[in-house]
């Protein structure tokens, strides 16, 4: 399954995700109490860093995730060149990259099945207010199990389309899509039902497969 | 109770399947906003408990690490940056143009679906989405609304085409419309 | 609420049956490679005819749906050309369209409008036919086929035959000079194969039939067959089929289910 984790191995692969979550909501929290321009700039740098260790590609991979903030860092460079405060421009700017990049760090280096445990752990408080973890989970399962066959659907009605017509396909794709994800989904309610259902007493819960 | 499952999961399914199609655009591809059409699809097809349900497995699958969002985005990062107010509004704007939907009985389906998607999908949102914005980037709300105005007419088209392809659909399915169901199933 | 209908109509008048084939129509592939993902596909596939029905039989994974989206110019070879009555058909895409229709295994994956009329007018809409002609025109294709009551209806909401026949309807309201069929009586029951069958051979055109059953093109004019994306064969049913299903329950015996693809 089409995933952001790296393929790049690193050490931090092997930590269990809670601690990397708390790490990650520690830092951020220290990046928005500290207004210092030197400060931000060092955690920036420190942030580079941590991208450049594992080697080229991480790096590179890394930078792709941070390339869709450009538009905001101009935005508000330009917006705090006008009113002549450049210094808390550039705090804010690192700021920003830099938690956007702590934040991907994490996914980057978090397996999609670490991933799953840490949600399954993170929802059992709610439990007490009767969520069923369960039904996320096989929620989640679902979704990562039909987005590519609605997917190649898709595709498929691209060329039912290109076959008939010259421009390109464009909305209309979005009802027969709609249809078919309707369709599928009687299909998996049966097919659930079939397994005894949802009911608590069941036990029978497909876990997604292991990616890793 | 499987088939509110099946439904949200397959919605859900169907916002990630739009954007892994490469060949197949939705003409006004304004990277950000692409996604709300599904998401307000969301909400007028599948009504405000299951509609809200299916965007936020979406994002729960977003926040775990896979690429969903437009451009191959995914993962943590997205929630740190600018728009995560956006992120966050979605299902509440699925919730509200469900609500609407259900509620709102005795007019033109495509009308109805078209002024649902207006007021949960632009107004509700944009509300999100500009605070979200305000905060990460410290500026004035009225500054951070003024970054977004240029989506707004792309947006509203957005609606528009939610509305027809509700309408559509009820054409097509007229059972499968849930917000439009007279029971709950 | 539309009730259930088959779809063979009390009073059929087909289209004045064409005595001959139209000679003009003919198509050739000349030594077409695919590879998609660095695997090959399809191997340097040449084949030429002209004649007005032909088949083709091969296993799953053969090659089959590439050769018919390659014929109806929806992907492009690696190496190699394919021209339908002249017409490179995935360079010149506008000619393509009238020249080649195609009717995929899945109408599920194919329909995509709601309505039956609104399917049918969009390849004429295409064409730049107005409006109103378009309308005109699908009135009198459905009219032909005794379907006129299914103009309004949801496409969405027919079995799989009534599907299909959509779907065949909405290349043939095209007027293609060929159609290349994907295992088009795949999934129906016996008496829908065979009235489908009907509407096919009556069709004013060159077909292609993918077939993975040999009875449905037992009687047609020549048969290709595909193998790994090689063409092994290619010449009278009579000749091919035999060698195909022999082959076909060699391969039975042996256990290559195990085998996974690639």
């Amino acid at each position: 399954m089409l995933c952001l984790t790296s393929p790049v191995e690193t050490s931090a692969h092997r930590w269990r995700p809670g601690i990397k979550f708390a790490l990650l909501c520690a830092a951020t929290f220290v990046l928005l109490a500290i207004d210092s321009l030197v400060f931000q700039v060092a955690a920036f740098l420190g942030c580079l860093l941590l991208f450049a260790l594992p080697g080229r590609t991480f790096f590179l991979a890394g930078m792709r995730a941070l390339k869709p903030l450009w538009p905001f860092v101009v935005i508000l460079i330009v917006w705090h060149g006008i009113t002549q405060d450049m210094a808390d421009g550039l705090a804010i700017v690192l700021r920003l990259m830099t938690a956007v990049g702590l934040a991907t760090l994490v996914t980057m280096t978090t397996r999609l099945s670490d991933m799953m445990d840490f949600v399954r752990w993170a929802l059992q408080p709610l439990a007490r207010f009767g969520l069923q973890t369960r039904l996320v989970e096989l929620g989640i399962a679902l979704v990562i199990r039909f987005t590519p066959a609605l997917a190649a659907q898709g595709r498929q009605l691209a060329q039912s389309w290109r076959a008939r017509a010259h421009q390109k396909p464009r909305w209309q794709l979005i009802l027969p899509l709609t249809v078919a994800a309707i369709d599928d989904a009687e299909q998996v309610a049966q097919a659930l039902r079939a397994r005894g259902g949802l009911m608590p007493h069941n036990s029978g819960v497909p876990t997604p497969a292991r990616t890793d | 109770m499987e088939r509110s499952l099946a439904l949200s999961a397959l919605f859900a399914a169907r916002i990630a399947a739009l954007f892994l199609i490469p060949s197949f655009t939705l003409a006004f591809g304004v990277p950000v906003t692409a996604q709300t059409l599904g998401v307000m699809l969301c909400g007028t097809v599948l009504g405000a408990k299951r509609g809200t349900l299916a965007v936020l497995l979406f994002l729960v699958l977003v926040a775990i690490g896979l690429p969903f969002l437009a451009g191959g985005r995914g993962g943590l990062g997205v929630f740190a940056g600018p728009t995560v107010g956006f992120l966050v509004g979605w299902p509440v704007a699925a919730f509200v143009t469900g609500l609407i939907v259900e509620r709102w009985r005795g007019a033109n389906l495509a009308v109805v679906a078209t002024v649902a998607s207006i007021i949960g999908g632009i107004i509700v949102l944009y509300a999100f989405g500009i605070v979200g914005m305000s905060v990460i980037l410290e500026r004035t709300l009225l500054e951070a609304a003024g970054l977004v105005t240029a989506f707004i007419p792309g947006d509203i088209i957005k609606a528009v085409l939610a509305g027809l392809l509700t309408a559509a659909l009820f054409k097509a399915r007229p059972a499968s419309v849930l917000s439009r169901a007279s029971s709950d199933g | 609420m539309l009730s259930v209908v088959s779809i063979v109509p009390p009073t059929f008048n087909p289209a004045p049956a064409p005595v001959s084939a139209d000679a003009g129509t003919w198509f050739a592939f000349d030594k077409v490679s695919l590879s998609l993902d660095g695997k090959s596909v399809l191997h340097e596939v040449s084949v030429r005819s002209s004649a007005r029905r032909i088949g083709m039989v091969g296993r799953n994974g053969s090659g089959k749906s590439t050769f018919a989206r390659l014929f109806a110019g929806l992907i492009a070879p690696t190496t190699g050309s394919v021209e339908v009555r002249g017409v490179d058909v995935a360079k010149d895409r506008r000619a393509a369209l009238s020249t080649v229709g195609i009717l995929f295994q899945n109408p599920d994956h194919q329909i995509i409008f709601p309505t039956v009329e609104e399917e049918l007018a969009f390849g004429l809409l295409q064409q730049g036919v107005s409006k109103a002609d378009a309308a005109e025109q699908v009135a009198q294709l459905l009219a032909q086929f005794g379907k006129s009551h299914w103009a309004p209806e949801a496409a969405h909401s027919l079995s799989q035959g009534q599907k299909k026949l959509v779907c065949l309807m909405a290349v043939l309201a095209m007027k293609p000079k060929a159609i290349v069929l994907d295992e088009p009586l795949s999934g129906l029951d016996i008496p829908t194969q065979l009235q489908l069958s009907r509407y096919l051979d009556d069709a004013d055109a060159m077909l292609v039939h993918i077939a993975h059953d040999p009875d449905h093109i037992r009687d047609y004019d020549e048969v290709l067959w595909l193998e790994e994306g090689r063409l092994v064969a290619d010449g009278a049913p009579a000749k091919v089929l035999p060698a195909f299903t022999a082959r076909m329950h060699e391969l039975g015996g042996g256990d290559a289910l195990s085998d996974l693809a690639g």
